[in-house]
């Protein structure tokens, strides 16, 4: 699955840790997801879009 | 696991219980080799078992630290486990297979002793490697 979620943290000026901690998650697991090695389990997508303030479809799409 | 100061409390905490844990299996060892060869068999239970009270303090800084991961930790985790559960189960039933055909001559406290450091080690590697996946 693809996302924008590095886009995202970019353009609000965010490290992966400063990331990671406002998800409550690790750093490794904010990679995971930017590199596309994992996808988000649904409650930490829901998250992430609401952290951005976009739906989930805005943020993560299929491959393809 | 995310990197918090608990976080390294709990893996400190898991250190130092390792350290007890080497350190009152050498007491017992000897205790049981040079002061208690001829005591009870309850006294050399006991003495032979005291190495487990370090042990379940490692289990509760683990549990703890299982809880506190996040997701893609878990997963690495359960794939770390899975790896070494199943080659440490394959490997006792390939032996207990040679040993039945007379293949091999093992005794049973032989392979029990190394059951649990090998389910350790494999499982530290395998992290190491399911880790290294999602980097």
């Amino acid at each position: 699955m693809k996302n924008r979620l590095r886009d995202l943290r970019s353009a609000n000026q965010w490290s992966q840790a400063e990331l990671a901690e406002r998800l409550e998650v690790s750093r490794q697991t904010i990679n995971a997801i930017e590199t596309g090695k994992y996808d988000p389990s649904l409650p930490l997508a829901f998250a992430i879009a609401r952290l951005f303030g976009q739906s989930i479809e805005a943020i993560f799409h299929p491959d393809a | 696991m995310t990197s918090t100061p608990s976080t390294f409390r709990r893996v400190r905490g898991c250190l130092i219980a390792t350290l007890a844990y080497l350190a009152t299996t050498a007491i017992s060892v000897w205790l049981l080799k040079h002061q208690l060869a001829g005591a009870s068999t309850v006294v050399r239970a006991v003495v032979s078992l005291l190495p487990m009270i370090a042990m379940a303090f490692v289990i509760r800084e683990v549990l703890h630290l299982v809880r506190t991961s996040d997701e893609l930790q878990r997963r690495i985790d359960l794939e770390a486990l899975a790896v070494a559960a199943l080659t440490v189960g394959l490997g006792c039933l390939s032996l207990s297979l040679l040993v039945a055909a007379d293949v091999l001559a093992l005794e049973g406290k032989t392979v029990l002793i190394w059951i649990f450091p090998a389910l350790s080690v494999l499982y530290v590697l395998a992290r190491i490697v399911a880790q290294a996946r999602y980097q």
